[in-house]
């Protein structure tokens, strides 16, 4: 964040233009500064898994000002990146992944609420959930905190989760991504009920539908007209990124 | 005893819990902090290990996270906690024998010791895993129940029905799992094996009311077969599921647990999931009222047994069961590659072995992660089993050197394996044999297996 941007949030008086000049200078070193502790304390929440301390740190960004896309991009993301690559690598596992991404998600609710609407950064939202019938959640659970990873908006719609709702809350959402994960093979046909009524419903065209979990495939997802099915969480982030902007 | 009620009664009075704080919060660190109090530690160098005290820790620290966490029921959101009396009162009145099956084809299933040359029970064939069609399921499992080795099957599950998808809680579920009973029935009925148990029962039912459908006589499942039951990951369980296991007992059925703590899930790395099979074994006998269990243990990544760490997580666990318990215990395995490889029948190899010398029966298994419709055939369970007798008796130690010889072979493909061939492209439906290509693929394995010490039936 520049020191103008910050000042623009940091001061509030109307002076003489010597003077302002001055306090650009001073109160802009001194708002970078706090920004770079705010910004750390984000990425150190995420780094130490730790909800608590990131929603301290969101509302330390609110109260100094600061950009929240900035306090997303700079101090959210890269951190949540790092998780992520890590447990790609397995050098850390689900628990860490989940409860870094848990800490993402408080700071989230109170810094995205403050982005204007189409502002540029504003990542795309995608509701994810295991479908009707299935409540196996680890798969969807590893999707939904890599996403989150990857700057996505993610809702979290848990499990047994009726293909309804799933609509429903695409709609609520602003969603341009519908994932849908299944474990077992009695339990894929659900994946193929959320194509088809986002068909019959004249909404195809508003959500690409992405499907995940064990019996899935792309011959399944290309059989039933879905837009990707992700082998693992790293090709699933990869197609949502392709569709960010909708079909 | 802890009986079913006594389990209802816990789910409805146990501690309230919210799903995550109880899966994040309370179990991961907990089988961490066993893992650190036991110095429980993996060792790639021997991925069969014979150190007796490890077992031996890791039987303690599974009971001791048990105690610490207990089972957690997702429909009413309480813990369903258990004293070390209870475990303790759980695992001497498990039986050590059952039986299963009817007239020539009812054998017993008993418990195994650590490198115990009894052969393992041997529950082979696709272990749930998807067929396209009712001529696939009938010729798969006709040829599952031609192995000699077979003790009991494990079906595949049926997708469809009248050519319509299954639909999980619908008519198209129930109507598929009495399918299933009935097709797997004549499929044993067509080869002369009328009496032998499916284990699986039933594959295809997810909801409990299409697995208390099928349950009728006239669809032909027995009171000898058994009842298998999945529990979720990490010691979770439902009223859905609980109401399978009430159907079960009612009728007089034998409960096998199955469940499959993921290395890279909620237990961490290789010495956190061993920890967590351990102690998944003692909740299966207290909270699904099981009589048998069947874990299937996987590695995130890879979604198969096969790897290195597994290997080791599969015999470790298996040890700790089986010096300290006299449980009936069936580990079910997976490969990454498909029929028709070397890779496959290498893979299965490593894990079969694992098991046998440390005392578990086998379930065989899951070709090429279990994901493909139609990509299995008898041949996979039927090497299988052929390793699983070969190798009983074997001295952990000796089979440490095997399998190392045998992960040479196929460890570094596990990131790419090959897929190899589906059912009818190396499988003879009419001839019930494996194609002249997969024979060679079969030969040339033996061969393999033979210079590493291991001699199996000469193949026709």
């Amino acid at each position: 964040m520049s020191p103008e941007r910050t000042l623009k949030y940091g001061t509030a008086d109307s002076r003489s233009a010597p003077f302002q000049v001055s306090m650009v200078r001073r109160l802009g070193m001194v708002g970078v500064m706090s920004n770079e502790k705010v910004l750390k304390d984000l990425q150190n929440a995420i780094l130490k898994y730790d909800s608590t301390a990131a929603v301290n740190a969101a509302k330390a960004a609110i109260s100094a000002k600061m950009d929240p896309l900035v306090a997303i991009e700079k101090g959210l993301v890269p951190s949540i990146e790092q998780i992520g690559e890590k447990f790609e690598r397995m050098e850390i596992y689900l628990p860490e992944l989940m409860l870094a991404a848990d800490a993402m998600k408080s700071a989230l609710v109170l810094l995205l609420p403050l982005i204007p609407k189409g502002a540029k950064g504003a990542k795309a939202t995608i509701v994810i959930g295991t479908v009707q019938g299935d409540v196996h959640e680890i798969g969807k659970n590893i999707v939904s905190s890599m996403m989150m990873a990857n700057g996505f908006n993610v809702v979290d719609l848990g499990v047994d989760v009726k293909t309804i709702n799933f609509i429903d809350e695409a709609k609520k959402n602003g969603a341009k991504i519908i994932g849908a994960s299944a474990l077992m093979s009695s339990t894929i046909g659900s994946q193929k009920d959320i194509v088809d009524y986002l068909g019959a419903s004249g909404d195809r065209r508003k959500f690409a539908v992405l499907v995940g979990g064990g019996p899935t495939t792309k011959e399944w997802a290309k059989e039933i007209g879905a837009d990707g099915c992700g082998m693992d969480a790293i090709e699933a982030v990869k197609l949502a990124q392709k569709f960010s902007k909708g079909r | 005893m802890v009986q079913i009620l006594d389990v209802m009664d816990k789910a409805l009075n146990g501690k309230p819990m919210s799903e995550t704080d109880y899966q994040l919060r309370l179990f991961a660190p907990k089988v961490q902090e066993k893992v650190k109090e036991y110095k429980i530690k993996y060792d790639p160098n021997n991925p069969i290990p014979s150190d007796n005290s490890l077992a031996d820790d890791l039987f303690e620290a599974g009971m001791e996270l048990l105690v610490d966490v207990g089972a957690y029921c997702t429909s009413s959101g309480r813990i369903i906690s258990y004293t070390e009396s209870e475990i303790k009162a759980a695992l001497k009145n498990a039986p050590s024998k059952l039986h299963f099956g009817e007239g020539r084809d009812r054998k017993s299933l008993v418990h195994r010791n650590v490198e115990d040359k009894i052969p393992p029970w041997c529950l082979l064939g696709a272990g749930g895993g998807a067929c396209s069609s009712d001529r696939s399921f009938l010729t798969l499992v006709e040829g599952y129940a031609e192995i000699p080795e077979t003790n009991a099957i494990t079906t595949p599950a049926i997708t469809r029905v009248s050519g319509m998808r299954v639909r999980p809680a619908s008519p198209l579920e129930i109507l598929a799992a009495m399918r299933n009973a009935v097709l797997a029935r004549e499929a044993c009925n067509r080869v002369g094996r009328q009496g032998i148990p499916i284990m699986n029962s039933l594959a295809t039912a997810e909801s409990d009311i299409a697995f208390a459908a099928a349950l009728h006589p006239k669809f032909g499942m027995r009171q000898s077969d058994g009842y298998m039951i999945c529990c979720m990951d990490p010691m979770k369980v439902d009223f859905a599921r609980l109401n399978k296991a009430t159907v079960a007992l009612s009728l007089g059925g034998a409960i096998g647990m199955c469940f499959g703590p993921l290395i890279g899930g909620y237990s961490g790395g290789p010495e956190g999931t061993a920890v967590s099979n351990v102690a998944h074994h003692m909740m299966g006998i207290l909270t699904y009222q099981s009589s048998w269990l069947l874990p299937f243990p996987l590695h995130l990544r890879y979604v198969a047994s096969s790897p290195r760490d597994m290997v080791w997580l599969v015999a470790a666990s298996s040890q700790a069961i089986n010096r300290n318990t006299h449980l009936l215990s069936i580990n079910l395995n997976y490969t990454t590659a498909g029929p028709c490889t070397p890779m496959c029948l290498f893979e299965t190899s490593a894990t079969v072995t694992a098991a046998v010398v440390s005392g578990h029966s086998i379930e065989c298994l899951g070709v090429a992660t279990n994901k493909h419709e139609d990509r299995t055939t008898p041949v996979e369970p039927r090497i299988s089993a052929e390793v699983g007798h070969a190798v009983a008796g074997m001295k952990r130690s000796e089979a440490n050197e095997l399998v190392k010889g045998l992960l040479a072979k196929y460890e570094s493909k596990l990131s790419a394996p090959p897929l190899g061939k589906g059912l009818y492209e190396c499988w003879d439906p009419d001839t019930r044999r494996p194609t002249k290509e997969y024979r060679g693929v079969i030969k040339r394995y033996k061969s393999v297996m033979a210079d590493l010490g291991v001699q199996l039936k000469p193949e026709m």
